[in-house]
């Protein structure tokens, strides 16, 4: 049989390659993760965003003036009680102002003036209001504390309130729904303000989170380690249910805390259950969806679609969503025909092991012995005949030459 | 030494299940293992190239469909040739395969000087060649667990599931790799064989591979000789019983796609509550401080006119060298009057300037319309000072 030289060569450097090839995948993570090893989680920018959501930003410090309007010279008429003008809208906007309580706010302490905030008065009368209704008037004013919150007024703009005050729902929160406007006070002292303030407007979600394993810990027991409302949603850029990157991304929300082995060992909570989740089908679906769509809806679960949202209990609690005697309705929300059987497809955050799920576990362990075995025992076959015949040909040129 | 007498090795129709094997293979480990190995980046390159981890699936399971399509057809072509033209089982594995796989071991080791004869289908061939059925067949049964949980778990633990997604993951790699390093390296790299895509082998080519066979061959003995009767009688027996066996796997394939609809495609809310749920009272923006009403008890300076200017008016008209030189800090203040004059005229409010000016509205420290009315009653009083 005669051989082109250069398939000879050929052949050799493809033998060489494949070689190579078949030692990486056994010291490659890729060969590791053969049988379904947790997926390592995906940095995101939303992940990072969040990671620097709770910090504080530069201000843009306007000193107290020295000239222009004193604020004795408003409070003369202000601080008079039961100082109101009527509006259109019928509605009485109130005018007074209590001395003490501005003076005990943040602003107020440091001696921010009136006028500083209400840029349009420049002595009396003032300018007609023009608001038609109280609401009306808020929205007007409201943009003042961008002044000198402009970052943290950047950062509202991209918010679910924003989002519906611009889609026409007036009664969105702005700056001082949350903050207030004269007395305003360190919004997180203490931190149980911090849902306090969420509730005006979301009091039935407030109602479920303070009975939550989160809500009670905080609330009952000032506990710093469980999140609030802004841990998960954010502060500025308040982001909520209807926007689908948040519902998908929320996993790496939850993993903050719950992959925190320092945090989980106070509460003796196993950090794994954020990567079993990834190497589930659910989980490895979502990650799919965060890398490559995710603007895109799934129906694949997320934390939340199992463990409820604001009302998580911890799963011994008899009434968690996750606990064994309510497992099967909790998968039924989608998958209207399981039976008995179906949740224990679902590993429930174990890592397989001879004590549970031990049918997986002996099936991964037969094929991490098997994968090796079998194409070691194949490559070492097929190296051997390769070299054998390189060897043949070898010889058969050699013999060639001589002759 | 001229080549040129060919031997057919495989017909059109081994040639096209070939090709076809090859087609619905690769797709299914291209699909399947990028969603095995979905963080690595080349896996999120290649799902977004197929339109996403859905798209990708029906991929997945529209080729697995294929592939059992065309098991259905191999097991037909084989039933043919085993029980209608009875040829020799050439592909049954023996115990002569293991002895010529030790011996072209030790061939190549240098131990023996002779490598073996193989015959139609080399040890190599057959291993391949099971080695397809028995993955085909973990394949169905793990990737029908997957696909059909809710079916699975009816009858077996639910554990099967995530043991068959395991399994099937497991099987995939040990498949790839041993296409990679086994089929690759007999058929592409030791010498390259075209008869997948040609159909024939070269005399030379039957001499280094399936010495055996070209024996038999030449001998005229490597096909049986099949009487046309038997032949057709045969037939008639295989065709019906083939077609039951074929209706029965086609159903198999239909309930496999079609069993159950696993999951809902729209997930229901994650939580039945309304977002919008004020505190009532709707809080304002800043607490209000409590509207105290002014202790007026009675219409003389005394009783709680002087507290109501006290009150609105002294901020600017506060001391003799008040606004508009104004003093109505104190009753004498009022009787003293201002720099436009009196502003109290007692017995007649609408002359007093202080009823005008108030009555006009917008004065700074304007008075209510309640409050403005207790001043004129104190004026018509004569405003008293006790």
């Amino acid at each position: 049989m005669k051989n082109h030289p250069l398939q000879g060569k050929l052949a050799a450097a493809v033998g060489a390659a494949l070689l190579v090839a078949a030692a990486l995948f056994f010291i490659s993570p890729l060969g590791a993760a053969a049988d379904g090893k947790p997926l390592a989680p995906p940095s995101s920018q939303v992940a990072a965003e969040m990671m620097t959501r709770a910090q504080t930003s530069s201000l843009t410090k306007l000193s107290p003036p020295d000239q222009g309007i004193d604020n004795e010279t408003c409070l003369a008429c202000h601080a008079t009680l039961g100082l109101t003008t009527e509006l259109p809208s019928g509605e009485l906007l109130y005018l007074s102002l209590d001395r003490a309580t501005y003076n005990d706010s943040v602003h107020g302490k440091v001696g921010y003036a009136c006028v500083q905030c209400h840029t349009d008065i420049t002595g009396f009368p003032h300018p007609e209001v023009t608001a038609q209704t109280r609401r009306e008037f808020t929205l007007e004013k409201y943009t003042a504390c961008a002044a000198c919150h402009q970052d943290k007024y950047q950062a509202t703009l991209d918010s679910v309130h924003q989002k519906a005050l611009a889609a026409g729902n007036t009664n969105a929160a702005v700056c001082t729904d949350c903050h207030g406007a004269h007395d305003v006070q360190p919004p997180d002292q203490p931190r149980t303000r911090i849902p306090r303030t969420c509730e005006r407007c979301h009091s039935q979600i407030y109602d479920l989170y303070k009975e939550s394993v989160h809500g009670a810990a905080l609330i009952g027991e000032g506990n710093p380690d469980v999140p609030t409302c802004i841990d998960c949603h954010g502060v500025h850029a308040v982001e909520g249910p209807s926007n689908s990157p948040f519902r998908l991304f929320s996993p790496q929300i939850c993993a903050q805390c719950h992959a925190d082995r320092e945090m989980m060992a106070k509460y003796g909570i196993s950090t794994d259950v954020f990567d079993t989740y990834l190497s589930d089908f659910h989980g490895t679906t979502v990650v799919i969806f965060e890398a490559i769509a995710p603007d895109q809806e799934t129906n694949k679960p997320v934390c939340i679609d199992c463990h409820g949202v604001h009302d998580i209990l911890p799963p011994d609690n008899p009434n968690s969503t996750v606990m064994q005697a309510n497992l099967l309705t909790t998968c039924q929300k989608c998958h209207p025909d399981a039976t008995t059987n179906f949740p224990t497809a679902w590993l429930s955050h174990y890592e397989p092991s001879p004590q549970h799920f031990a049918l997986v576990y002996y099936v991964r362990l037969f094929y991490r012995i098997l994968i090796p075995g079998l194409i070691g025992g194949m490559l070492f076959f097929v190296v051997v005949d390769g070299v054998r015949r390189l060897r043949n040909r070898q010889s058969r040129r050699k013999e060639r030459g001589d002759a | 030494m001229r080549d040129t007498r060919k031997y057919l090795r495989f017909p059109l129709s081994y040639r096209i299940e070939h090709w076809l094997l090859v087609a619905t293979f690769t797709t299914l480990a291209i699909t399947g293992l990028v969603q095995k190995f979905a963080a690595s980046g080349a896996s999120q390159v290649i799902l977004r190239l197929l339109g996403g981890v859905e798209t990708t699936r029906v991929i997945h399971h529209t080729a697995a469909a294929i592939l059992m399509l065309e098991v259905v057809y191999h097991v037909g072509a084989l039933g043919f040739r085993v029980f209608v033209r009875r040829t020799h089982l050439t592909m049954l594995p023996s115990s002569s395969d293991v002895r010529m796989a030790v011996q072209a071991l030790l061939y190549n080791l240098g131990f023996s000087k002779v490598r073996p004869q193989q015959d139609r289908f080399s040890f190599e061939e057959k291993a391949e060649y099971w080695a397809v059925v028995w993955g085909t067949l973990v394949m169905a049964i793990t990737g029908f667990m997957m696909w059909n949980p809710i079916a699975t778990t009816r009858f077996l633990p639910g554990e099967f599931v995530p043991a068959a997604k395991s399994a099937h993951g497991a099987e995939a790699v040990l498949a790839v790799l041993a296409i990679i390093v086994w089929h690759i390296y007999h058929v592409h790299v030791r010498q390259f064989n075209k008869s997948m895509f040609t159909g024939d082998l070269t005399e030379n080519e039957m001499i280094e591979e399936h010495p055996l066979e070209l024996a038999d061959i030449k001998a005229g003995v490597a096909e049986r000789p099949v009487e046309p009767l038997a032949l057709s009688r045969r037939k008639r027996i295989f065709y019906p019983v083939y077609g039951v066996l074929a209706a029965a796997m086609l159903f198999g394939i239909y309930a496999f796609v079609t069993l159950e609809q696993t999951a809902v495609t729209t997930r229901p809310p994650a939580e039945d509550v309304v977002i919008f749920s004020p505190l009532t009272p709707t809080p304002f923006p800043t607490a209000l401080p409590s509207a105290t009403p002014l202790p007026i008890i009675g219409v003389a300076w005394a009783d709680g006119i002087g507290a109501l200017f006290q009150s609105k008016c002294i901020v600017c008209h506060g001391s003799p060298s008040g606004l508009g030189g104004l003093n109505l800090a104190s009753y004498a203040g009022i009787q003293t009057g201002g720099a436009s004059g009196p502003v109290v005229v007692p017995g007649d409010p609408e002359a007093s300037l202080l009823v005008v000016k108030q009555a006009a509205g917008n004065h700074p420290g304007q008075l209510s319309g309640e409050e403005l009315a207790l001043v004129r009653q104190w004026i018509e009083a004569g405003a008293p000072e006790k």
